[in-house]
């Protein structure tokens, strides 16, 4: 059993300064998984003495467009990123995403922080907030910093957190015009579905040819990750002139390339080539559509 | 023409469940209650060398630490499960002690204090495993890994000359997985020693009221009747709730007698999983053989249930099994061996079906395979051997006109021209032709089932109905509510036969102290035996009312009818006294009993276990399914489209009950099919909560249409028959069938997971499966 106090505020200075002078404080949000880990006594718990409840921080709590970027607090919940306009009118696979997590109930408490910072090998937000090159606001009592979301992932379950610093705001900078993107997950039911594979494509597509490609692929490698080989290859490319087939080949090579042969790769090396196959060609319809 | 029954009011307990007022046997507490926490066993087969307590039981706040040697009489209850493992665990679920405390915290925190040496043994896994020659005992006092009891045959014709005649023979396998009935509630019990007498006094989520008390007596070294079993209201059971509260109303009663305090048992879900039974897999070894045309001449089969560390149900299951081994066909020749093995893993019981949904998988698959091998249509070949009427089965038994119905060929042939099933078929395989990845397919399943026990045990039931002076009447059964709709088919029983309205009728939960044991509550029998019951003690107090309304009212009782709450003259409805009426005159005036009690006793069988021949059941449902899916080739996915059901219900008592059942029974099925897997690993439980052990969701629910059929069948009340189980047992096959059609993989193992789909064969950790 994993024994903690459980502190609470509404005030994001108390929270830091709680951050600053405690040892061993674990944030809650929502608690979708952290509440699940607690009772599946994971050995990484078995540290913490506080549960610092942060999720009736109001502050952190909205979504505001900014010249360049959009600021998404961290404690927004995953129902209120697939209801908001801002976010529906410019990152839709950023909603595709959220409406694919767990059930209503879940997506109304889980948050945009505690995604990023359990850092699940099958987190759903994440794929699509790299590939959207979000930043993450780490705020402490004394500091502050920005750091790509990229590098603060660092691996499965885990990020570049300083222990008196918390996940303030997840800024994602505008995109321009031409961008087309495509969010799939494979999942074996159809609600409360811990992902099998989800693949983020978000690409723009310029005068008939592949700009500024971003391919983000969760649960497939231990952490979401860019998978720069294939983008490589995407990039530059002319719609017209596109292999479907050796993109699909490159894509599982890039998988196994990180993962090593596991013994889900059997499943995973034809169905992540059969879901970049199926991205390219949703965002070249989707293109041409525009036309 | 029937006022009460065939009709479908509100469930006579919706208002307590709905309203969140009934309360559950988690939701009760006692004054001087102790929580108890079972220690569980640390492998799958270990010799116990030593116990040690004295730390737990140093806690302060714990006020009970039992092992094997506390218990005061039997340790080993029936299908040889102990109480608590004593000298050897055989399984990952088996108890070594419970601590009791006056807290669930302290005794789950002093329950990790026990410590257990165990030496380790080689554990019997697999059904492989366990019939291999030389194999590891579990049981080290039988012969081998056979299950006591548990082969059944059944022989019809003469397979040699059956195959000889054949013009077409093939052999397959197919095998089922371990599934859990994923019920809400998790497990509870209290045992409270009795306040008057020598006893104990059990409250529980339990499905089996009267099995826990002759288990549980022994235990103690009690009389039966100084056990007193309440069944809670129970938060669903599907069978299961049978041997895991048996273990824990045994475990909580040895420590309530020896500390004289109320003790509770709450499970959870993780604990439930770990211990509770599962449905048994098969392996299923088939041969068949047909002539050209289509005709089946003989069919061979052996069939493997993989029992688990203790067993007190493959001796049953298997034996419905073999009745139901060829399926719903009439085939000459047949040679059909069941048997039960027992492995050192988790053990195995009832769920919904008991071995029905592994052998309809295995048969629904078989005949749609031989139907390609002839080039012939799922559904012609099923017409063409399909049982019908005057037709014998497997045991021999006739379908008798006018005694059995079999109406299975115009229901395959009604479900296809409902569903277009010939020319979705042909326009699917088309379409499937071309290079949409999405593949269409449909397919077909069939089956009969015999009503009832039949052969496992005598089929009785017991309830007495009250009818009090404010004119409401009361019921209570031998036989429990499980959330399947009970109570309310009973009530409209009741309240049919004494022609009154439905809102007179209240009930009492199962109390084994106040109805004599009429057996479990399984096998559908509810409203058949127990519905039977209703209806005998509601005729023995309609004559006695009637009796005293004609003297009442002048006239002979023969000639009286009750409808509308009043009794009046056949031919002179203006000749009536009203029902309340009459009941104050026979209990203020007369000291008439307006109590009765309904004992029902079917008819004896005559059946062999030799042979497996002679009258299996009284009387056998149909049931027919189709299924439409679209498979992702590419990932793996089934998308299931709508599934249409067709099932002979005699008459419904309550329709929407009846498709509430079959619906919900449709669901699980899609479940058992592509989704639930409880996965074990050496022996250990990898599915341990709902985010691993996946069943459906409402967000998987196809389009479904139920359609009843009714027959005229003279053994359940107002012709009624059971339709708890045969709502799952034919969706797994039909979807199969329909994968097949669309994707031309056929798969002969269960779930039809991504892997399967896409590869031909699941993935595990472990490796292929």
């Amino acid at each position: 059993m994993i024994d903690y106090d459980l502190l609470t505020t509404k005030n994001l200075d108390s929270a830091l300064d709680y951050l600053d002078k405690l040892e061993n404080v674990k944030l809650i949000a929502g608690g979708t998984d952290l509440l699940v880990d607690i009772r599946k006594n994971v050995s990484r718990l078995h540290k913490i003495d506080y549960v610092l409840d942060i999720s009736n921080i109001e502050e952190l709590k909205g979504i505001q467009k900014k010249e360049k970027y959009i600021e998404i607090g961290s404690m927004v919940t995953h129902n209120m990123l697939t209801k908001n306009i801002v976010i529906n009118e410019n990152f839709p696979i950023l909603v595709d995403a959220a409406k694919s997590i767990g059930s209503y109930l879940i997506r109304n408490r889980g948050t945009v922080g505690g995604n990023i910072n359990n850092a699940a090998t099958c987190a759903d937000l994440v794929p699509a907030l790299m590939a959207l090159r979000a930043e993450v606001v780490l705020k402490s009592l004394s500091n502050q910093r920005i750091v790509p979301i990229e590098n603060f992932v660092i691996g499965p379950n885990r990020t570049d957190l300083k222990k008196n610093e918390m996940v303030t705001y997840v800024r994602i900078p505008l995109l321009g015009g031409n961008y087309y993107g495509c969010f799939q997950k494979i999942g074996r039911r159809n609600a409360l579905s811990i992902s099998r594979l989800t693949m983020v494509l978000l690409t723009k597509i310029e005068e008939e040819t592949f700009r500024d490609v971003r391919l983000v692929s969760g649960a497939v490698t231990p952490y979401p990750q860019m998978f720069t080989k294939t983008i490589e290859v995407i990039e530059g490319q002319p719609i017209k002139k596109i292999n479907i087939e050796d993109i699909g080949n490159a894509v599982s090579e890039e998988m196994v390339s990180i993962t090593g042969e596991r013994w889900s790769t059997p499943y995973k090396r034809p169905v992540i080539a059969s879901l970049i196959k199926r991205a390219l060609v949703n965002v070249i319809k989707e293109a041409s559509d525009n036309e | 023409m029937h006022k009460i029954v065939k009709k479908s009011p509100n469930r006579i307990d919706g208002y307590e469940k709905v309203t969140g007022k009934a309360k559950y046997c988690a939701d009760m507490n006692f004054y001087n209650q102790l929580y108890a926490v079972t220690v569980y066993s640390k492998y799958p087969h270990a010799k116990i060398i030593e116990i040690n307590t004295k730390k737990a039981e140093e806690i302060e706040g714990v006020k009970a630490v039992i092992t094997a040697k506390d218990i005061p009489g039997n340790n080993i209850m029936f299908g040889r499960f102990p109480v608590l493992a004593e000298k050897e665990v055989k399984f990952v679920g088996d108890g070594v002690a419970v601590v009791a405390a006056e807290s669930e915290n302290i005794a789950k925190r002093a329950a990790e204090l026990v410590e257990v040496r165990y030496e380790e043994l080689p554990a019997v896994l697999s059904i492989e495993e366990a019939i291999a020659d030389g194999a590891n005992k579990v049981h080290e006092d039988l012969e081998d890994n056979i299950i006591e009891h548990s082969h059944y045959v059944m022989r019809a014709g003469n397979i040699e000359e059956g195959f000889e005649e054949a013009d077409i023979i093939f052999e397959r396998t197919y095998e089922t997985q371990f599934t859990d009935q994923g019920y809400i509630e998790p497990e509870a019990v209290i045992a409270l020693p009795d306040s008057y007498r020598r006893g104990i006094e059990i409250h529980g989520s339990i499905q089996n009221p009267y099995s826990i008390r002759e288990n549980v007596a022994k235990v103690l070294g009690l009389k039966f009747s100084q056990v007193k079993v309440i069944q809670s209201t129970i938060g669903g059971s599907f069978g299961g709730k049978d041997e895991s509260v048996m273990y824990m109303a045994a475990r909580a009663s040895v420590i309530a007698l020896k500390t004289g305090c109320p003790v509770k048992m709450v499970l959870t879900r993780e604990e439930s999983l770990l211990m509770s039974c599962k449905r048994h897999p098969f392996i299923m070894k088939y041969k068949i053989g047909a002539k050209k045309d289509g005709t089946i001449i003989a069919v061979e089969d052996e069939m493997y249930a993989q029992g688990g560390a203790y067993n007190n149900k493959a001796m049953f299951s298997n034996w419905r099994g073999s009745v139901h081994a060829a399926g719903p066909y009439a085939i000459p020749n047949i040679k059909t061996d069941i048997y039960g093995v027992y492995t050192n893993t988790i053990y195995c019981g009832a769920y919904r079906g008991f071995s029905s949904p592994q052998i309809l998988f295995a048969g629904e698959s078989l005949i749609d395979e031989l139907a390609e091998e002839l080039n012939m249509s799922p559904k012609e070949i099923r017409l063409k051997n399909c049982l019908k009427p005057g037709d014998e089965i497997a045991t021999g038994q006739i379908l008798e006109p006018g005694k059995i119905p079999a109406p299975l060929e115009q229901m395959i042939t009604d479900i296809c021209e409902k569903t277009n099933f010939d020319n979705k078929r042909k326009r699917f395989a088309d379409e499937n032709n071309g290079t949409n990845p999405i593949k269409k397919g449909i397919g077909l399943s069939c089956t009969y089932r015999g009503c009832g026990l039949g052969g496992e045990g005598i089929d009785t039931a017991g309830a007495t109905v009250t009818i009090d002076k404010d004119g409401s009447i009361n019921i209570q059964s031998g036989l429990t509510e499980l959330g399947q709709g009970m109570r309310t088919a009973h009530a409209q029983i009741v309240a049919e036969v004494l022609g009154v309205s439905l809102e007179r009728i209240t009930f009492s939960n199962t109390d084994t102290s106040v109805i004599m044991d009429g057996g479990p509550t399984v096998a559908s029998r509810g409203t058949l035996a127990g519905g039977n019951a209703m209806m005998i003690a509601s005729k023995k107090l309609l004559n006695r009312l009637h009796e005293q309304a004609a003297k009442m009212l002048n006239c002979q009782s023969t000639d009286l009818i009750s409808e509308d709450d009043l009794i009046h003259h056949l031919d002179n409805k203006e000749l009536y006294v009203s029902f309340d009426e009459v009941i104050k005159k026979c209990l203020m005036g007369k000291g008439i009993s307006l109590s009765a009690q309904g004992w029902y006793t079917p008819g004896p069988e005559e059946l062999s276990k030799e042979t497996g021949r002679g009258n299996a059941y009284p009387t056998y449902m149909y049931g027919c399914a189709v299924a439409e899916v679209s498979i992702d080739t590419e990932t793996g996915k089934i998308d299931i489209d709508k599934v249409t059901t067709a099932y002979d219900v005699g008459t419904p008592i309550n329709p929407q009950i009846v498709i509430g059942q079959l619906t919900g029974g449709l669901m699980q099925g899609i479940g058992y099919g592509i989704l639930e897997d409880v996965v074990e690993e050496n022996g250990y439980l990898k599915t341990l909560n709902f985010d691993s052990f996946l069943m459906p969701t409402i967000k998987d629910m196809p389009e479904i249409e139920v359609i009843l059929y009714e027959t005229d069948d003279p053994i359940g009340p107002f012709g009624a028959k059971g339709v708890g189980e045969v709502g799952i047992e034919l969706v797994a096959p039909a979807l199969s069938n329909a994968l097949y059609e669309a994707t031309g993989k056929r798969i002969r193992k269960l779930p039809l997971n991504l892997e399967r789909v896409l590869l031909g064969h699941s993935l595990s950790k472990g490796g292929q499966k």
